[in-house]
C-alpha cells in the first residue's frame, strides 16, 4: 500500500512537471503579444517594446523558463501581467464559483442519473427504460451553452425565477452567490447526468445477472434490499469512476457554462487569460487543473479500496 | 416636551425608512470587458475611457456638438497669433479625490506626463517647447510649431491628458486620483467596478454640461458574451448594456423593461492597406482593390439590416462639421473589370493579397469575405489570414505580413486624432502631397479655412487610395426604460443618469 502510494506520487510529480513545461512552451509558441494587447490599438511599437521590457518578456525565452521553474517550485507562479497580482491569488479569487459551481452540478446530475439508471436496469426494456436512455442521449447530445441559453432566457430572463448572469456584485453575501449558481449548476448537471445514467443502468444490468444476486433472492431478501445493499454496492466501481472523472471535468473549469452565465470562475479566467495572452494565468492554472486532476484520480482509486474489499494496492 | 421628543423621533425614522431622499440609487452598467488599468492616459482603449471619464478629468473636454469645451481649465485658452503658445487658465478650488487642491503645478506636471508616456502625448511631443505653470492657476504651453489639433487632444479621454496631484505621477500610476464626480471605491476584477459620488466635486463651467452626480453609485460590469449582456438587460440586472448584437434589436424593442439605443451613426469600417512593404506599395494595385470592392455587399453582409448601416463615403457623415464629399466619387466602384485593368497596369504577378482580420468583430470577417470573392473576380489571388484579436495586434505591427487588415474607428471629433492619415502610423501611408496638405491641416487655426483643407485630404485619400473607408455603421446599445438622461455616445456617461421608480 505504501509503496502503490510512493509511486503515484511519484507519477503525479512527474505528470505536473510535464504539463508545466509544456504549458510554458505551448503558451508562447502561439503568436500574439500581451503588451500590445494591454497598450490598446493606438500604442506605438515604441511603446509596446518599452512595456515588453518592463513585463520581462524581451528576455531569452530559456531564462524566462528557468525563473518560472524556480519559482513554482516555491508555490510563486508568477505574477498576472493583466490584473497585476499574483497569479496564485487570482486563481485563489476564482476557484469559489469553480468548486462549487462543480459540487452543485455533480449533485444534480446524480439526483437525476442514480435512481433512473438503477430502477431502468431493474425494469430492463420497460418504456421507462426506454425513455430513460433516449432522454440521456438527447441530453447528452445538446451542448450546454444550448441549454444554459434557454434556460437564462426563458427562466431567468422571461420567468425572473433566477438572476440571469454574474457572481451577485458588490458586496454580495454568500447566500446570493449560491443562489447565482443555481441555473448554471441545472445546465451542466442536466449535460453530465447521461453519462452517469448510462453508466449506472450498464454497471447495474451486469450485476443484476449474476449468481450471488438470484442467491439473495432465492433467500428471501426484499427486492429493495437485493438491489439497493447488494446489487448497487457491487455496481459502484464503475460508477465511481465516471463520478471522479466528471468532477475532475468540472473543477477544471465549466468554460462554456461560466461564459454564459458570466460566472467569475477558472473556466472564464482561463479563456479571457488565453484571449489576454496572460502568460502566467494560463500555465497558473493549467497546474492548478493537472494537479486537480492527478489528485481527484488518486482518490478515485483509493475509494475503490473502501467500497469493494476485494480490491488491493 | 416628551411627546414632542417620540414625534420627531418616529418622524425621523419613517423618513429614513420611507423617504427615496435616503434610498441609494444605483446605475448598473453591462460593458464587453474589463479596463485593465485606471490610467487613461496610457490606454486607448475606449472601454478604459468609458469607465475613467467618471473618475479623472482633463484641461478640455467636447459638449454634444463634439466642440471642445472647458472642464478643468477655467475658459478657452489665450492662444498667440502665431498659434505656437496657449495660455490656460485654470479652475480654482477644485479638490481631487485625496483632498487636495489641484493647482497649475499638478497640471504642468500631468501634461509633460501626457507627452512622455501617452501615445497621442508622444506623437506631438517632438512639436512641444515647454509646458509650465505661468501662475498659481495658469499654465502656458509652447509649442515649436502651430498646431490646431492641440486642444482636441487635450480634451480627448483616451490616450487622455489626464490631470493628477504631482505627487502621484510616475512611470506607472498604481491607483489614480481624479478630480472626477465619482471615485472608485472598489474594484474586483473581471466582476465589477464600483463607482461613488465624490462629494468634493465642484461644477464645471456651463459650456460642458452640469454634471450632476444623480447616481450614489455607478457599477460597471464586465460582461464579455454579447448574448449574456442582452438577458442581463432584458431580465432588469443592468440599467445599461453597451455594443449588443444587432440581431438582438427587435426582442429588445418589444421588451417592457429595456429599450434599444441606436448610435446613428457610430463609425467607420476601415481596410487599412499597408504602403510600408507588399502589393498594396503599388498605386495601381491599390486602385485595383478601390475599384473591385462591392461595398453594399460588404455592408449587407457585416449587418444584415439598413437599419445598421450606411452607404456613405464621406469620412465623416452629414451633419459633422468635417462633411464633405471631395474624392467620394472613386467610393463604391464595384466594376471588377476596370480592377482587371489597373492590375494588368501593373504588371501583377498572381502573387497573394493577404487580407488580415480576426473574428473578435463579426463584420470584420463576413466584410473580408465579401471582398476576397469580388478581388477575386478581379484577378487577385486572395490569401485570408483569420486569426485571434491577440495575433492580429502582434501582426498588424509587422509590415511583412498583410497587405490589408481591417480596423473601424467612431468618428473622431477631430480629424488629427486618426493615426491612419500620418505617415508615421503603421500603415505607413506617406505621400509627399499629403503630407503637405495634412501639415497645411495641422497648423491652419482658423476653423473654415481647416474643413476646406480637410476636403483635400479626403480627396487625397481617394485619389491616391491612402485607406478604404467601406461605409457607416450604426451601434447597438441598450437601456432600461425606467433609465434617463443618459446620451448615446461611443462613451456613455453616467453623472446624469436618473432612474424613474
Amino acid at each position: 500500500m505504501r509503496s502503490y502510494l510512493l509511486r503515484r506520487l511519484v507519477g503525479m510529480i512527474i505528470v505536473v512537471f510535464l504539463v508545466l513545461t509544456l504549458a510554458f512552451i505551448l503558451v508562447r509558441l502561439a503568436p500574439g503579444d500581451p503588451a500590445s494587447l494591454l497598450l490598446g490599438p493606438d500604442a506605438t511599437p515604441e511603446e509596446v517594446q518599452s512595456l515588453r521590457v518592463r513585463l520581462g518578456l524581451d528576455r531569452p525565452i530559456l531564462v524566462q523558463y528557468l525563473t518560472f521553474l524556480a519559482n513554482a517550485l516555491q508555490g510563486d507562479l508568477g505574477r498576472s501581467l493583466f490584473f497585476d497580482r499574483p497569479v496564485t491569488e487570482v486563481l485563489a479569487s476564482r476557484a469559489e464559483p469553480t468548486i462549487f459551481l462543480a459540487l452543485f452540478s455533480l449533485l444534480v446530475a446524480l439526483v437525476i442519473a442514480t435512481p433512473i439508471g438503477i430502477w431502468a436496469a431493474y425494469r430492463r426494456g420497460s418504456v421507462l427504460d426506454q425513455t430513460s436512455i433516449t432522454t440521456a442521449m438527447l441530453a447528452a447530445s445538446v451542448p450546454s451553452f444550448l441549454t444554459g441559453l434557454i434556460f437564462q432566457r426563458y427562466l431567468a430572463t422571461d420567468l425572473g425565477w433566477f438572476p440571469a448572469s454574474g457572481y451577485g456584485g458588490v458586496g454580495a453575501d454568500f447566500g446570493t452567490r449560491m443562489w447565482h449558481l443555481v441555473l448554471p449548476s441545472i445546465t451542466l448537471g442536466i449535460t453530465n447526468s447521461a453519462l452517469i445514467l448510462r453508466f449506472t443502468r450498464a454497471s447495474m444490468l451486469d450485476i443484476l445477472g449474476e449468481d450471488y444476486v438470484r442467491t439473495a433472492r432465492a433467500k428471501g431478501m426484499t427486492e429493495r434490499r437485493v438491489v439497493l445493499r447488494h446489487a448497487l454496492k457491487n455496481a459502484g466501481i464503475p460508477i465511481i469512476t465516471v463520478v471522479g472523472l466528471t468532477f475532475a471535468l468540472l473543477i477544471s473549469g465549466a468554460v462554456v457554462t461560466e461564459r454564459v452565465f458570466n460566472l467569475p470562475g477558472m473556466g472564464n479566467l482561463v479563456v479571457n487569460a488565453v484571449l489576454r495572452r496572460d502568460y502566467p494565468v494560463i500555465q497558473g492554472t493549467l497546474i492548478v487543473v493537472a494537479t486537480l486532476y492527478v489528485l481527484v484520480n488518486l482518490l478515485t482509486d483509493l475509494l475503490y479500496l473502501a467500497v469493494d474489499k476485494r480490491v488491493k494496492y | 416636551m416628551i411627546l414632542r421628543t417620540c414625534l420627531a423621533a418616529s418622524t425621523a425614522i419613517a423618513l429614513t425608512a420611507g423617504s427615496p431622499l435616503f434610498a441609494q440609487e444605483v446605475v448598473n452598467v453591462a460593458i464587453i470587458g474589463d479596463p485593465d488599468t485606471f490610467d487613461p492616459m496610457v490606454s486607448t482603449k475606449d472601454i478604459v475611457s468609458i469607465v475613467t471619464q467618471h473618475v479623472i478629468e482633463t484641461l478640455y473636454t467636447f459638449d454634444e456638438e463634439w466642440s471642445v469645451v472647458p472642464l478643468l481649465a477655467a475658459d478657452m485658452p489665450a492662444i498667440s497669433d502665431d498659434g505656437k503658445t496657449y495660455t490656460i487658465p485654470l479652475r480654482e478650488g477644485v479638490t481631487f479625490h485625496d483632498g487636495s487642491a489641484m493647482d497649475s503645478a499638478d497640471v504642468a506636471a500631468s501634461v509633460q506626463r501626457w507627452a512622455k508616456v501617452a501615445s497621442r502625448g508622444m506623437a506631438i511631443a517632438d512639436k512641444i517647447a515647454s509646458i509650465e505653470a505661468t501662475g498659481p492657476a495658469e499654465v502656458t504651453i509652447t509649442l515649436n510649431e502651430s498646431y490646431a489639433p492641440l486642444l482636441s487632444l487635450l480634451a480627448f479621454s483616451n490616450s487622455a491628458a489626464a490631470i493628477y496631484p504631482e505627487e502621484i505621477l510616475a512611470d506607472q500610476i498604481e491607483k489614480p486620483v481624479g478630480t472626477g464626480p465619482y471615485k472608485v471605491e472598489s474594484r474586483v476584477p473581471d466582476q465589477y467596478t464600483q463607482l461613488v459620488r465624490f462629494d468634493g466635486y465642484t461644477q464645471p463651467g456651463d459650456a460642458a454640461g452640469e454634471r450632476a452626480q444623480t447616481p450614489d453609485e455607478i457599477r460597471f460590469v464586465p460582461v464579455p458574451d454579447p448574448n449574456t449582456r442582452v438577458e442581463g438587460l432584458l431580465s432588469g440586472q443592468f440599467d445599461y448594456a453597451d455594443s449588443l448584437p444587432t440581431e438582438a434589436y427587435d426582442r429588445i424593442a418589444a421588451s417592457d423593461v429595456a429599450e434599444p439605443v441606436l448610435l446613428e451613426p457610430f463609425g467607420w469600417p476601415i481596410f487599412a492597406l499597408n504602403h510600408k512593404e507588399g502589393l498594396a506599395t503599388d498605386l495601381n494595385i491599390r486602385r485595383a482593390i478601390q475599384a473591385a470592392l462591392p461595398v453594399d455587399d460588404m455592408l449587407f453582409a457585416a449587418f444584415g439590416d439598413e437599419k445598421f448601416f450606411q452607404t456613405d463615403g464621406a469620412f465623416y457623415p452629414e451633419g459633422w462639421a468635417w462633411y464633405t464629399d471631395a474624392g467620394t466619387d472613386l467610393y463604391n466602384i464595384n466594376d471588377q473589370a476596370k480592377a482587371a485593368e489597373y492590375l494588368e497596369e501593373a504588371g501583377y504577378d498572381g502573387s497573394p493579397l493577404r487580407i488580415l482580420t480576426s473574428r473578435q468583430y463579426e463584420f470584420h470577417y463576413k466584410m473580408a469575405e465579401v471582398a476576397a470573392m469580388a478581388l477575386e473576380m478581379a484577378g487577385f489571388t486572395v490569401q485570408m489570414d483569420v486569426v485571434d484579436w491577440a495575433t492580429l495586434a502582434q501582426n498588424r505591427d509587422n509590415p511583412a505580413v498583410w497587405d490589408i487588415y481591417i480596423t473601424h474607428s467612431p468618428f473622431l471629433p477631430e480629424p488629427a486624432l486618426t493615426s491612419i492619415f500620418f505617415s508615421s502610423s503603421r500603415e505607413g501611408w506617406d505621400n509627399a502631397e499629403k503630407n503637405e496638405i495634412l501639415a497645411r491641416f495641422t497648423s491652419e487655426t482658423d476653423p473654415q479655412a481647416r474643413k476646406e483643407v480637410f476636403a483635400e485630404l479626403q480627396a487625397k485619400a481617394y485619389e491616391d487610395v491612402g485607406l478604404l473607408k467601406i461605409g457607416n455603421f450604426n451601434a447597438l446599445h441598450g437601456k432600461a426604460k425606467a433609465l434617463d438622461s443618459v446620451s448615446p455616445s461611443p462613451w456613455p456617461a453616467f453623472w446624469n443618469a436618473s432612474k424613474a421608480d
